[in-house]
């Protein structure tokens, strides 16, 4: 079972969207996929409530960040499987600098930088 | 175009993201299942894990971005059901709406034609007309002379043309098929180009045009009189014609849409300036030291040019001090020998520049106010008819309540509810603006007819185009919010506060439940108040008009309006001409005298002059203007004018007698005072003419204007004067004689064109068409007004008597009579139709002063036309209330009560 989540079902929207953004970024995943290692990658800090995936999934796509398709796994089971598209690389190099900044300042401030 | 594409596929992609909520479900299920878990129990981990499917649906959904629309379909959808399910009541506010939406239209279409839309010429706002006067002047000048034009022109920047322009006049244009009257202006060469007007067809005018140098009479057409008149015949460029008998060659054909700067008054043909005195044009003109017999451009007294130009913003202070400077320097010179405060007079004139985007328009001067009065009465209409439709839904809308507590219990937001029942309202709008066009287009002509004088419709041309349409569009949708706000405010925050319980029961006063209706219907009361009154004062004001006596018997009077001058005739076939016009029409049965008359009467044609007394000093303002007319002997009995001393003209007074004229009392009031005047003389200086008869004042132009200073001479002393009016008393049904004096006067003089035969009442009547517009459309929204009020009234009385069955059927179980219980219900409903007249009252306190100078002969504040307004709506409140609170005594106890 899944630990207590750090992060709560509020979590903000960009940034669960930055988040599902960077772990479709280095293969295709479907979504259950993605959600499983978003968890395994924050060794189990972070668990979004499964749901909340698929709003950030359509948002995504609806700008062109991320491009989903129906395949067919060596399973049998059928999933829809989303890899990241050249504008959304454009959009996560930009985002992780902003954010690669930001915490920098917030970690100066807070003394732990 | 994504957003778009996601809009349309919003059904695959729903069916979409269901599948792929499927699969997340199952790839967890299994994974649950190989860490150990049963079938059964996996499933319920994985729902539990994975939270509200639907609220992930709905999520995913909204994240689409296309929810606002797919809402707004839906609600329309819904609302289209719900107006389905009554259609009585749909059919009845589609058509309020539309009859409602429309008649404001129609009525916008003309103001818009006639007050607000600018020439369709290219950046008119550069247009500007010379005018001159003293800067205070109510009734500026507009007119020059021609020469006056040149000599300007070389004053001014190269950039600045000038172009002279003549008032138009209805001139007889022959081809080889017939002859047919139109509306010619003369202007200057530069005049298309000034305005920036192309040719459709041919060529317009040059140069070479300005002169008449080289002999070549051309003209222009208006595409619209090419279009009625030829029917677009492309040969007709080139094709030579006839103009008052002078042939000319039409060169081409001006662009589409262009008919001259007189908005209402379109030109059918232009022709340059030189051929004035050739086609004999006697227009407009004002003339000082001048023979206006001779041709009238190389004369510098006669000014009968209006000078337009185009002058940019930024060099329009650089031109108004050209012209001023170079028109004092002329008024200097001109008065270098008078005295110095004639001089000074003359000086406080001067030039200025007065932009004429929208053009020129009598027609607007008339009724430009009397449209925005009608604009604001059809708007209130529609106000109440507004209010109705908020009431309605209203009634509608508590009838609901169940529905409505139902889904807010079910989750509905309150937001989502409110938008609901605007969409409701705005389709209601919607479907009586899709249909108000039609009624616009209907109403507008009829506007028009209505506003007509005489047979011809005003040439207005109203168009169904942008400015219109977006108009009623814009109008629907206030339409829609304003009436549909309300009710869905108040569903809304009854959706919020939990309000709604199912099964709500109302016993005690109810009508305190709907408050907003009762203000509604009060304020439809007081605004019906004030439209009752308005048409109460322009229906009075109408007929104290007809009641005024004009000085003359109109009834008995049929003038024939004749054009000698147009025809060509010469001055010495005049004597021939009149004589065989008394002898064609004397004769015939019916006809007990008859006269001729240079102006007829109710003809707004006039001529004025500047009348002396010898031996007193000239006065040259209009205080010393006479208006002179010429007539035949006998002609004050045959039209009634009644003698009061001295004698009538006789076939003595002719040529080479002693001058003489008859005079009105105040021409004799004014020029001399109560002393008795017959044998006095007067005139325009020698030789002078003596006063042989007063006669009565009379109202000749028009029943509106005040009687002016009327000096008569006999014909036979002005044998060069072309009469334009035989009129004939008559004994007998008027359309008879009317058509037996045309066809023997077309039977004596062939070429002579005769304009129409008509009572003289009608043409009376002609010059009152403001006043009658007013008196029928006033009437005309009053009524709707006051039928829409007591349908509000009729309508909040009903849901209150309905909300109170219960009550009523324990009074009358209890023993009430039927009229106790109707008194009871009417006397609840007493105090809005009390408030509402008190509202109107004060409104029209305050409105009252808009048409002070549209009513006649009473004043805004009349106390009976207000008593009586007030009285009718009582007595139409009263009756509105009357049938529902009669229907209240009717209620069956035994089945009111077992309802519930």
């Amino acid at each position: 079972m899944a630990p207590d989540p750090l992060v709560k079902p509020d979590l903000l929207q960009g940034t669960l969207d930055m988040l599902v953004l960077r772990t479709v970024a280095d293969e295709s995943l479907h979504g259950y996929a993605i959600a499983q290692r978003i968890r395994l990658v924050s060794g189990d800090r972070l668990a979004i409530p499964q749901g909340s995936l698929y709003p950030s999934l359509r948002r995504l796509e609806n700008q062109a960040l991320i491009k989903g398709e129906w395949r067919t796994s060596p399973a049998g089971r059928e999933a829809r499987v989303y890899r990241i598209t050249a504008k959304g690389r454009k959009r996560l190099d930009a985002e992780l600098a902003e954010w690669r900044e930001l915490s920098t300042a917030i970690g100066l401030v807070l003394g732990t930088g | 175009m994504r957003w778009l594409l996601r809009l349309l596929r919003g059904r695959a992609l729903d069916r979409d993201l269901d599948r792929e909520v499927r699969a997340h479900l199952a790839l967890l299920t299994d994974d649950l299942i190989r860490s150990g878990l049963a079938p059964e129990e996996a499933r319920r981990q994985a729902a539990l894990a994975f939270g509200g499917v639907e609220a992930v649906k709905e999520a995913s959904r909204d994240a689409r971005g296309t929810r606002f629309v797919e809402d707004w379909w839906q609600d329309t959808r819904y609302a289209f059901r719900a107006l389905r399910r009554a259609p009585a009541f749909t059919a009845a506010a589609i058509a309020t709406l539309a009859i409602g939406i429309g008649a404001n239209t129609a009525v916008w279409s003309v103001l818009d034609a006639l007050v607000f839309r600018a020439l369709p010429v290219e950046r008119s706002e550069e247009l500007v007309a010379l005018r001159h006067g003293a800067p205070s002047d109510d009734d500026p000048s507009y007119l020059l002379s021609y020469p006056e034009l040149g000599r300007l022109q070389d004053k001014l920047p190269a950039a600045v043309r000038l172009a002279g322009m003549s008032s138009t006049e209805r001139l007889y244009l022959a081809d080889a098929e017939r002859t047919e009257p139109l509306n010619v202006q003369l202007v200057t060469a530069p005049w298309f180009q000034v305005l920036g007007v192309g040719a459709r067809r041919g060529r317009l005018f040059g140069p070479g045009d300005q002169s008449g140098g080289d002999g070549q009479a051309v003209g222009v057409l208006s595409d619209a009189y090419w279009a009625t008149r030829f029917g677009r015949n492309p040969a007709i460029v080139g094709k030579v014609v006839r103009l008052n008998g002078v042939s000319l060659t039409i060169s081409g054909i001006a662009e589409p849409g262009f008919g001259g700067l007189t908005v209402g008054s379109p030109v059918d043909l232009w022709i340059p300036t030189w051929m004035q005195s050739e086609v004999r044009f006697l227009g407009n003109s004002s003339a000082r030291d001048s023979d206006t017999g001779k041709p009238w451009p190389p004369q510098n007294g006669i000014a009968w040019l209006t000078v337009v130009a185009r002058v940019p913003e930024r060099i329009r202070q650089r031109t108004e001090a050209a012209l001023a400077a170079q028109y004092r320097a002329e008024v200097l010179e001109e008065y270098q020998n008078s005295d110095s405060t004639e001089r000074a007079t003359a000086l406080r004139e001067t030039l200025a520049l007065q932009p004429v985007a929208k053009g020129f328009s009598p027609l607007r001067e008339q009724f430009g106010d009397s449209l925005r009065v009608l604009m604001v009465s059809v708007g209130v209409v529609l106000l109440i008819a507004c209010a109705n439709l908020a009431s309605l839904l209203m009634a509608r809308g508590a009838a609901r309540e169940q529905e409505i507590a139902l889904r807010v219990s079910l989750g509905a937001r309150p937001g989502r509810l409110l938008r609901q029942a605007l969409t409701e309202s705005l389709t209601l709008a919607a479907l009586g603006g899709v249909v108000s066009p039609l009624v616009a287009w209907w109403g507008g002509l009829a506007l028009l007819r209505a506003a007509s004088a005489g047979p011809r419709p005003v040439p207005l041309a109203l168009a169904l185009d942008a400015r219109v349409l977006g108009f009623a569009f814009l109008l629907t949708l206030a339409t829609g919010l304003l009436f549909g706000m309300a009710p869905a405010l108040r569903a809304g925050r009854a959706a919020a506060s939990g309000q709604f319980r199912a099964g709500g029961r109302v016993a005690g006063p109810a009508p305190a439940r709907l408050p907003l209706g009762r203000v509604l219907v009060a304020s439809q009361v007081a605004l019906s108040l004030v439209l009752v009154a308005a048409a109460g004062l322009f229906i009075q004001t109408l007929r104290n008009f007809l009641r005024l006596d004009p000085g003359y018997a109109s009834e008995q009077v049929v003038a024939a309006r004749i054009d000698p001058r147009s025809a060509g005739y010469r001055y010495d076939e005049l004597p021939l001409l009149y004589r065989r016009l008394l002898d064609a029409v004397g004769p015939l049965p019916g006809v007990r005298s008859v006269g001729l008359a240079m102006h007829g009467l109710g003809m707004t044609g006039m001529r004025i002059g500047g009348i002396r007394v010898p031996g007193v000093s000239r006065r040259s303002d209009v205080k010393g203007q006479g208006q002179e007319n010429f007539v035949t002997p006998g002609y004050f009995a045959t039209v009634g004018m009644v003698l009061l001393r001295g004698r009538e003209f006789t076939e003595a007074d002719r040529e080479g007698t002693p001058g003489v004229v008859v005079v009105s009392q105040s021409f004799a009031r004014h020029f001399f005072g109560s002393e008795d005047v017959i044998g006095r003389r007067v005139g325009y200086g020698e030789p002078w003419f003596e006063i042989v008869g007063v006669v009565r004042d009379a109202r000749v132009n028009a029943i509106k204007w005040a009687p002016a200073h009327l000096m008569f001479r006999p014909l036979a002393q002005g044998p060069q004067e072309y009469v334009l009016s035989v009129e004939a008393r008559i004994a007998g049904p008027a359309a008879n004689i009317a058509r037996a004096m045309r066809a023997a006067i077309a039977q004596a003089e062939p070429r002579l064109p005769i304009r129409e035969v008509v009572p003289v009442s009608d043409l009376l009547e002609r010059g009152l068409s403001r006043e009658q517009l007013l008196a029928r459309l006033a009437g005309v929204f009053s009524a709707m007004a006051l039928l829409l009020a007591a349908i509000g009234l009729y309508g909040v009385v009903a849901y209150s008597v309905a909300r109170r069955r219960n009550e009523m059927a324990i009074r009358i179980a209890l023993g009430a009579v039927p009229v106790s219980l109707w008194g009871l219900v009417l006397r609840g409903n007493l105090g809005v139709i009390a408030s509402g007249l008190a509202l109107g009252l004060g409104l029209w306190l305050a409105v009252q002063g808009l048409i002070r100078n549209m009513v006649y002969g009473l004043s805004p504040g009349d106390p009976f036309t207000l008593g009586l307004a007030m009285a009718v709506l009582a007595l139409v409140g009263i009756l509105a209330a009357s049938v529902p609170a009669w229907r209240a005594t009717r209620v069956d106890p035994a089945s009111a009560l077992r309802e519930q």
